[in-house]
């Protein structure tokens, strides 16, 4: 691909259509590609012809709940006059996550022409793009990029001429996996410790500040654009029935060529890994974690049968969650990996349910205890059983996300970790000896 | 007696700012906090009685947030923060080892400063840099792959 490529990629990509283009942070040369083209057209029609035609497009939230995003905005307030919030899920926080930061600091103006036509549509004045607090660079690449468009007259007062207005704010967290939970995003956003809420309401119902508010992943906003320049039938040409359209994929681990790529939906996982990453690295396929650290593994044998669509993945018992695939080869320990993970979920309960809160804390604990020299056998049964209590037992999805993974391990792997728990506590005995 | 805290004249023309992005105060207090420590490098008790004053927000909420969140430090901190990323991907390529031996290396403990005061070394789980591992972030910038060895050179490069 030439770097100095004027035209956007229409042709392969809808998320990453202007990524070739060098400099395409910058207003001047995201236009003169295309950008913000599709934001003019939309304002000459009406805010319900453009929730029909995302709604028809079948795309669904891309934050790694997969609920259809067209069904999300129809359950917002229609009424134009009321306060209402949109804000941008930027918190990219789900271990093995990095295709939102790819996408916001390379090509910020996608995001916010995405943003921009979902207000119009939504009806609603203000916005805010939640963006995790590590991410400094690219919350300063937003916010240039949020002052281009002001100066061009598409945010604040009469945008383009009509008779609409929409403020967009960038708001930087401070370190928190939790926030990237809607409503613990809220509160973050609020000012506060941040703490998922009870839903419903649903924060469409009643969200930030107790107003109606749309919350949508920067993957899904961004595809906004697409959606409406090119129309429904256009993206669901990509991908399958129920798993409509592109979506980005951040690969990690043992691949030779880590990284994000746009791929349909519905490839299959093998050709991720061969034919985009450049293979397994490092010795043979073992598992794969195919959505995040909240989705259970996969074994080698199931990685190399699955397609990359939320219905697939979830008849294999894990989930496509983010998109987030991590590789593990034949030379990993299956131990320490879900040692690693259930250390990350005990660090980031929030603490305000029982059983995530000790839950977590119990799973982390087992390991612990083993690496001091006190694992025993039975050590998985008691993590299989403190997993299966902490599921649907709380406000937000943190304990399911940490007890998932940890029954998904049990079952593809539990001699490895029966192993490896026993061999732990040997190993420190022999070391007191 | 601690000092009281002020903003700069600049960091008061930016909490001004601030307060214009949200319809209400509250919603201000998460950059309001990022602003004060990039000027006082911890939030210590004053800059929270200050900001309590300022933002009529009562200290010891002020002082949960702040308790809740990575990034906020409520103790001092070395003038660079190295966070050290230890979640699965960076692991696998070493980044607890690495995180461990740049704790040995410069004789401090996690979250403490080094004697000099130059550096604090953070264990933070997911940075979102998976395809970096191991990744490490000196004060805002990325890093990774990277080696003890590349990590030691840079951090001793820093003022």
């Amino acid at each position: 691909m030439t770097q100095d490529a004027s035209s956007a990629n229409y042709k392969d990509y809808t998320l990453l259509s202007y990524h070739h283009i060098s400099d395409v942070h910058k207003l001047d040369i995201f236009s003169k590609a295309g950008g913000y083209e599709t934001m003019k057209k939309c304002f000459a029609m009406g805010p319900e012809t453009i929730k029909e035609e995302v709604k028809g497009s079948g795309l669904r939230g891309r934050g790694g709940a997969g609920f259809p995003t067209g069904v999300k905005w129809g359950f917002f307030s229609k009424d134009r006059t009321q306060k209402k919030y949109l804000v941008c899920n930027a918190d990219e926080s789900e271990p093995g996550t990095f295709k939102d930061r790819y996408l916001v600091e390379k090509c910020p103006h996608l995001l916010i022409e995405g943003m921009i036509i979902s207000a119009w549509a939504l009806g609603v004045d203000k916005g805010y793009i939640y963006i995790r607090g590590e991410f400094y660079h690219q919350a300063k690449i937003l916010e240039e990029a949020i002052q281009e468009a002001y100066s061009a007259g598409y945010l604040g007062h009469n945008i383009c001429g009509q008779d609409f207005k929409f403020d967009l704010y960038v708001h930087r967290g401070a370190g928190a996996y939790i926030c990237g939970e809607e409503t613990g995003l809220l509160s973050s956003l609020e000012g506060k410790k941040g703490q998922p809420k009870l839903k419903p309401p649903f924060p469409a119902i009643k969200g930030y500040r107790g107003y109606p508010t749309m919350i949508n992943n920067v993957e899904s906003l961004a595809a906004i654009p697409w959606i409406m320049r090119f129309g429904a039938p256009a993206y669901k040409k990509w991908g399958t029935e129920k798993s409509a359209g592109t979506k980005l994929f951040s690969i990690s681990g043992d691949v030779k060529k880590p990284g994000v790529i746009e791929v349909p939906l519905g490839i299959p996982l093998r050709e991720i890994i061969e034919d985009y990453c450049g293979g397994v690295k490092g010795g043979n396929l073992k598992a794969v974690i195919p959505g995040g650290s909240s989705a259970p593994i996969l074994t080698a044998a199931e990685s190399m049968l699955a397609t990359m669509d939320y219905e697939d993945i979830a008849a294999r018992g894990s989930m496509l969650g983010s998109g987030a695939i991590i590789v593990l080869n034949d030379t990993r320990s299956m131990g320490e990996v879900l040692k690693w993970t259930l250390e990350f979920y005990h660090h980031e309960s929030c603490g305000q349910c029982t059983p995530c809160r000790e839950g977590t804390g119990w799973l982390d604990k087992i390991f612990k205890r083993a690496e001091n020299g006190h694992g025993q056998a039975s050590d998985i049964d008691l993590l299989d059983k403190v997993a299966a209590n902490m599921r649907g037992r709380t406000i937000c999805a943190l304990a399911d996300a940490a007890a998932m993974p940890t029954q998904g391990m049990i079952k593809a792997f539990r001699g490895e970790l029966l192993t490896f728990i026993e061999g732990q506590g040997q190993e420190e005995r022999g070391r007191k000896r | 007696m601690t000092e009281k805290f002020l903003f700069t004249a600049e960091n008061k023309a930016k909490y001004a700012e601030y307060l214009t992005r949200y319809d209400d105060v509250e919603s201000a207090l998460l950059p309001v906090l990022h602003l004060a420590q990039e000027q006082n490098g911890w939030l210590s008790s004053a800059v929270v009685a200050s900001i309590s004053e300022m933002m009529n927000i009562p200290a010891i909420k002020i002082q949960q947030v702040i308790s809740f969140y990575d990034m906020f430090y409520a103790h001092p901190m070395g003038k660079n923060i190295i966070q050290v990323c230890t979640n699965i991907s960076c692991s696998m390529y070493g980044g607890r080892k690495l995180h461990g031996e740049l704790l040995e290396h410069f004789q401090t403990e996690n979250l403490q400063p080094t004697q000099d005061g130059q550096i604090t070394i953070q264990k933070m789980e997911c940075l979102g840099a998976c395809e970096m591992a191991p990744c490490i972030r000196i004060n805002n910038d990325y890093m990774g792959p990277i080696t003890f060895e590349s990590a030691v050179k840079k951090i001793k490069e820093l003022s």
